[in-house]
C-alpha cells in the first residue's frame, strides 16, 4: 500500500511512557529475551517485529505483567511507567494492567454476550456510574473496535459465536473500554480481512491521541503504515530500534535489513 | 461437475497412477475390515452389559415389586370402652395401661364376628388359629391409631389391617398348601379361610404405601417393614453430605487449581487425594468410629455421624472431577480476564468457575448418589441398628438414631423370614430409582448451565 506515508509521520510526543533497561526473561532454562532496553514514547505507536520465536509476545507480556502467571518465567532489569517501576514489590499487578490494557495472539472472547465482553472492564474498575453509560462506552468502544454494524442487533448473542476476524475486534473493543493509558496488541491483525484491518489501523492511529499503542506484527507494511517507532527483536536480541521511517529504509543493522527485505525470517 | 464432452474443447483425459478409485486395493480392504472387526467387538460388548444390566434389573424388580403390594383386612372394629378406657376419661395417658394384648383380643373379637356374619366356616379352627392370619403387628397399629385419636374408644370403626406375612406371601405365590404344611407358623387351613375371607370381600391386595412410610418391624414381622426411617436417615446424611462436600470440595479444588502454587506439598497433597479417592469405603468407617464417636463423643446411628464419614469419602471423590473440569477450562479465558485487569478471583468466579460448574456439579450429583448407595463405612458406626423411632427434625434430628437405605437392604437380607427377601429388593428399587433421579438431575444441570452465557 501507500509506504510513502511513513514521511508524513513525525514523533509528537517525546515524552517516554514505559523505559525498559536491561530486561532478561528467562523461561525456566530457556533465556528467551536478553538485555532490552527499550523507551516506548507518550502518544505513539511502536510497532514490534521480528521472526517467529524472537520474543516479541514475550517482552509483551513483561509490559503488564502478564508473564507473572507463566510458571517458572522470571523477569530481570527494570520496567519503568512513568518512572514507575512496575515490578516494584509493591506493585499490584491487577492495577497496573486496568492501566496497561492487552489483545492477545489469539482471539479470546469471553463465552458470555457481546455486551458483556465489552462492558465487562468498565463494570469491575466501577468506571460508569448507571447503566445508560456503560451502554455508551459499550457502544463506542464497539464502533471504534469498527465491530458496531455487525454487532448492533445481536449485542446479547454469545462473543464466542463471532467470526475469528469479529471476535479479534471484539478483544480490541474490550480493551479500549476499559481506557488504558497504555494499550498493547500482539498481532491484532493476523486474521482480519483487508477492510476490518484498515478499520484496526485507522483506530489505532486514533488512539494515538490518548495513549501509546505497542503492537506487534509480522507485516512489514502495517508496521510501516501505523507506527512512529519500530523495534526489530531477532532471537531475543533486540536489534535496532528507531524510527520507522529510518528503519525501514535505512537501517543500521544488517540483520534488519536482510529481515525487511525478506532474507530472513 | 460439468459434462466434459459437452464443454467447449474436449481435453485429453489423463491415465491415473495409482490404481482405479472404482476399486480398493489390499490396504484400504484391510483397513476397512479391522474398522469393521472393531465395530463388531464394540456391539458384543455393549450387548453384553445390556443383557447383564436388563437381567439385574429384571430380576430386582420381579423379586422386589410385591413389595408395594400388600393384603389387608379391611372390617368394622368395635372398640369397647370398658376394654380400651375403663376410666373413661379418653386420656392417652391413661390409656397407655391397656397393652397390645387388649388390642388384639378387640380385633380377634371384630374378626370372628366379621366371619360370622358373611357365614364363612371355619370348622376344625381354634380362635389362636383364627387369630393367626393377622400381622402381629396389627394390635399395636391400632392401639397407635386409638390413641391418637382417643376419642374412637366406644364407636366402631372401619380399619385397615395387615394380614400375617404368610397369608400375604400366599396371594403373591411365595407360600404354597405344600410349604404351609411343612411350615410351623402357618397351617394350611388359615389359607384356606384367607381365600373365603378374600370372596367375601374382607381381604384384599392393594397398593403399600406402608412400605414407603413404616419404620423397620421385627423377625417375625416382615409384611410391617417399611423404609420410612431409612429413607429419612439416608436422605438427612445426603443433607449434611452435601452442605459439607460442596463448600468444601469446590474451595479445595479452586485454591489448588487456581492459587495454590505448584511444589512439593501440592504434589503431595495431589498424589494423597487421588489416593483418598481409592481408599475402601470401610476405612472410612473405622476412621469415623474412631474420630467422631469415640473421640468426639457424637452419638451411635445418627445421621450426623453417617454424613460425616460420607463427606470424607466423598470429598476426594468430588474434588478429582472438580479440579478436571477447572483445568478444562482453557487458560485464553484467564488471561483475557487478567487482561482487562480482573483480580485472579475475579476471573475465577466470573469466568471460570462458571465455565466449569456443569462438570463440578456432574462430579458432585455422582459423589453424593456413590454416597447414597455406599453401606460398609455406615454397618461400624452403628447405622445397622435396629431402629423404630422416626428421628426428629432437622437440626436435632441429625444426632437421633436412624437406619440408610443401602443398610436396610443389607439387615433385612440376612433376616430369616422369607418375607424380607421381597423387601429387600424393593428396598433395592427404592434406592434405585432415588439414583436415577440423582443422576436424571445431574443430567438436566448439564444441560442448563453448558449452553448458559
Ligand atoms: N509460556 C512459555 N513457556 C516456555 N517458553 C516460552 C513460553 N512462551 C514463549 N516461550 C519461548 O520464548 C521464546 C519467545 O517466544 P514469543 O512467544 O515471545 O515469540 P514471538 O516473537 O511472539 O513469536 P510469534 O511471532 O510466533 O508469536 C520462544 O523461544 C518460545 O519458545
Ligand atoms: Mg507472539
Amino acid at each position: 500500500m501507500n509506504d510513502m506515508r511513513i514521511a508524513e509521520r513525525v514523533v509528537d510526543s517525546m515524552e517516554s511512557k514505559i523505559t525498559a533497561r536491561g530486561v532478561q526473561v528467562f523461561y525456566g532454562q530457556n533465556h528467551a529475551l536478553k538485555d532490552v532496553d527499550v523507551d516506548i514514547l507518550d502518544k505513539t505507536v511502536t510497532a514490534f517485529i521480528g521472526p517467529s520465536g524472537c520474543g516479541k509476545s514475550t517482552f509483551l507480556r513483561c509490559l503488564n505483567r502478564m508473564n507473572d502467571t507463566i510458571d517458572g518465567c522470571v523477569v530481570k532489569g527494570s520496567i519503568k511507567i512513568d518512572s514507575e517501576d512496575i515490578y516494584d514489590p509493591k506493585v499490584d499487578p491487577v492495577q497496573l494492567r486496568a492501566k496497561v490494557g492487552m489483545v492477545f495472539q489469539k482471539p479470546n472472547p469471553f463465552p458470555k454476550s457481546i455486551y458483556d465482553n465489552v462492558a465487562y472492564g468498565p463494570k469491575i474498575h466501577g468506571l460508569t456510574r448507571n447503566k445508560a453509560e456503560l451502554d455508551e462506552v459499550v457502544e463506542t468502544s464497539l464502533r471504534r473496535a469498527a465491530l458496531w454494524n455487525e454487532a448492533k442487533d445481536r449485542l446479547k448473542s454469545p462473543g464466542t459465536g463471532l467470526s475469528g476476524g469479529q471476535q479479534q475486534r471484539l478483544c480490541i473493543a474490550r480493551a479500549i473500554a476499559t481506557s488504558p493509558e497504555v494499550l498493547l496488541m500482539d498481532e491484532p491483525c493476523s486474521a482480519l480481512d483487508p477492510i476490518a484491518t484498515a478499520q484496526i489501523e485507522e483506530l489505532i492511529d486514533e488512539l494515538r491521541s490518548q495513549f501509546s499503542v505497542v503492537i506487534v506484527t509480522h507485516s512489514m507494511q502495517q508496521a510501516a503504515r501505523v507506527s512512529q517507532r519500530t523495534a526489530f527483536f531477532h532471537l531475543g536480541y533486540l536489534v535496532e530500534f528507531g524510527e520507522t521511517g529510518q528503519i525501514f529504509t535505512n537501517p543500521k543493522d544488517p540483520r534488519t535489513e536482510s529481515y525487511i527485505t525478506g532474507r530472513i525470517g | 461437475m460439468t459434462d466434459i464432452s459437452g464443454g467447449p474443447a474436449a481435453l485429453p483425459v489423463s491415465k491415473s497412477r495409482r490404481g482405479s478409485l472404482l476399486t480398493q486395493d489390499a490396504l484400504t480392504r484391510r483397513r476397512n475390515a479391522a474398522e469393521a472387526r472393531f465395530k463388531a467387538y464394540g456391539a458384543v460388548a455393549i450387548t453384553l452389559s445390556m443383557l447383564a444390566l436388563v437381567w439385574l434389573l429384571f430380576s430386582i424388580i420381579s423379586v422386589g415389586s410385591p413389595a408395594f403390594r400388600q393384603t389387608f383386612l379391611t372390617m368394622p372394629i368395635e372398640l369397647p370402652e370398658d376394654k380400651l378406657d375403663k376410666s373413661g376419661t379418653r386420656d392417652p395417658a391413661v390409656m397407655a395401661k391397656v397393652t397390645t394384648v387388649g388390642y388384639a383380643a378387640v380385633i380377634q373379637a371384630a374378626l370372628t364376628k366379621a366371619i360370622k356374619e358373611k357365614g364363612i366356616s371355619t370348622d376344625g379352627m381354634t380362635p389362636k388359629d383364627i387369630a393367626g392370619i393377622v400381622s402381629l403387628e396389627a394390635p399395636a397399629q391400632l392401639r397407635n391409631h386409638v390413641l391418637a385419636n382417643p376419642d374412637l374408644v366406644g364407636q366402631t370403626i372401619d380399619f385397615e389391617i395387615l394380614a400375617n406375612g404368610r397369608v400375604d406371601g400366599f396371594f403373591k405365590g411365595r407360600v404354597t398348601m405344600e410349604t404351609a404344611r411343612l411350615d410351623s407358623n402357618i397351617k394350611p387351613e388359615q389359607l384356606v379361610l384367607a381365600e373365603r375371607l378374600v370372596d367375601a370381600g374382607i381381604m384384599a391386595q392393594r397398593f403399600n404405601w406402608g412400605f414407603i412410610t413404616f419404620p423397620d418391624a421385627s423377625d417375625q414381622r416382615p409384611e410391617a417393614a417399611g423404609l420410612g426411617v431409612a429413607i429419612i436417615g439416608s436422605f438427612y446424611m445426603m443433607i449434611v453430605v452435601l452442605v459439607l462436600s460442596l463448600p468444601i470440595g469446590v474451595a479445595a479444588s479452586v485454591y489448588l487449581e487456581e492459587f495454590a502454587p505448584k511444589n512439593r506439598l501440592t504434589d503431595l497433597i495431589e498424589v494423597n487425594i487421588a489416593n483418598l479417592a481409592a481408599v475402601p469405603s470401610i476405612v472410612f468407617g473405622i476412621l469415623g468410629l474412631a474420630v467422631f464417636i469415640n473421640f468426639a463423643g457424637l452419638p451411635q446411628s445418627a445421621p450426623i455421624v453417617g454424613g460425616l464419614v460420607l463427606t470424607l469419602m466423598t470429598l476426594p471423590r468430588i474434588i478429582i472431577p472438580a479440579r478436571a473440569a477447572l483445568k478444562s477450562v482453557p487458560p485464553s479465558i484467564r488471561d483475557a480476564a487478567l487482561g482487562v485487569g480482573a483480580s485472579r478471583l475475579q476471573s475465577v468466579f466470573h469466568h471460570v468457575l462458571p465455565l466449569a460448574a456443569p462438570g463440578i456439579l456432574t462430579g458432585m450429583i455422582i459423589g453424593l448418589a456413590q454416597a447414597l448407595g455406599e453401606t460398609a463405612p455406615l454397618l461400624l458406626i452403628g447405622m445397622v441398628a435396629f431402629v423404630r423411632d422416626y428421628p426428629g427434625m432437622p437440626i436435632d434430628g441429625f444426632f437421633d438414631p436412624a437406619s440408610a437405605l443401602p443398610v436396610q437392604v443389607f439387615s433385612w437380607t440376612v433376616r430369616g423370614d422369607p418375607g424380607f427377601v421381597e423387601r429387600a429388593s424393593g428396598a433395592i428399587i427404592v434406592l434405585l430409582v432415588f439414583l436415577l433421579v440423582m443422576n436424571a438431575v445431574a443430567i438436566i444441570l448439564r444441560r442448563r448451565f453448558e449452553r448458559r452465557w
